[in-house]
């Protein structure tokens, strides 16, 4: 008999993702709020290398301006959506 | 171009034009919260001297090329200026002029200094408090999932809630962060 799915009851999905939530912060208070800075600014260079990575493989460029003009572009694309009504240009 | 050497030549070109300054944004989530990736450098720098920011800024241009065009903050009105490596990143620089609000006063003047083994120096953020007020102030989602990861960490009784309370009720924000008190799950 296979484990009941926690999506098709609220009651049982609400503690699956408290109990994720609950991991995340017992790893996060086991570390000191210095390597916790520190790991922001790793997973930050990670993202961007994943995402660089990901410009290469679907559009099959190699060189690293292009591949960083790509990222650039689409980071652009999610601020424009994230900062939408929250920024006003004035010259 | 890694993060903490963008975050290295804001720091130096502040110090260098003994210009004060404080990173916000995801690097102060961070030390307070639950550690997360961001797509910018954000700093608060002091307008004292009055031309501290045009000062840092053109100090960072063989580096980093600057938007003429300067932007407001709507809900605050606080100025930012918004800066791309010329190396090879997706990373942004946003720095906003520390101006007249008291909040924003009051925030500047409480910033602690704290050291980086990856920055390789000290550099200075918000305090807890003040990081979750301001977060409460801006109110998007993501500022919201902010606050409650600096109080899942940090835990409220460890945090100056009069303060933070204060400032709420100044903002009219008393309900978010309430809201975000009551929906914390059992740690």
């Amino acid at each position: 008999m296979s484990a009941p799915n926690p999506h098709d009851d609220p009651a049982a999905l609400k503690e699956l993702q408290d109990a994720i939530y609950r991991d995340k912060v017992l790893r996060a208070r086991a570390m000191s709020n210095e390597a916790r800075f520190d790991e922001a600014l790793e997973l930050t260079n990670g993202v961007f290398e994943r995402m660089a990575e990901g410009v290469m493989w679907q559009l099959g460029l190699s060189e690293p301006v292009e591949i960083w003009n790509e990222v650039r572009r689409r980071m652009d694309r999610l601020a424009r959506a994230r900062d939408h009504q929250f920024y006003s240009a004035v010259s | 171009m890694k993060v903490e050497e963008l975050a290295t030549l804001v720091i130096a070109a502040c110090e260098v034009e003994q210009v004060e300054y404080m990173m916000t944004g995801a690097f102060a989530v961070s030390y307070y919260g639950i550690a997360r990736s961001t797509k910018d450098v954000d700093f608060v720098l002091s307008l004292s001297p009055s031309d501290g920011v045009v000062r840092v800024i053109r100090r960072l241009e063989p580096e980093v090329s600057f938007d003429t065009q300067v932007q407001f903050d709507t809900l605050t009105w606080g100025r930012r200026h918004v800066g791309v490596p010329r190396g090879a990143t997706g990373l942004k620089v946003e720095l906003f002029e520390l101006f007249s609000d008291p909040f924003v006063q009051e925030q500047f003047a409480r910033r602690k200094s704290m050291r980086s083994g990856q920055l390789g120096r000290s550099t200075w953020l918000p305090t807890a408090e003040d990081l979750i007020v301001q977060k409460l102030r801006w109110g998007r989602s993501k500022d919201l999932d902010d606050v409650r990861d600096v109080f899942a960490v940090q835990g409220p009784e460890t945090l100056d809630m009069a303060y933070i309370e204060n400032w709420c009720r100044t903002h009219g924000t008393i309900a978010r962060l309430n809201k975000i008190l009551t929906d914390l799950p059992p740690l």
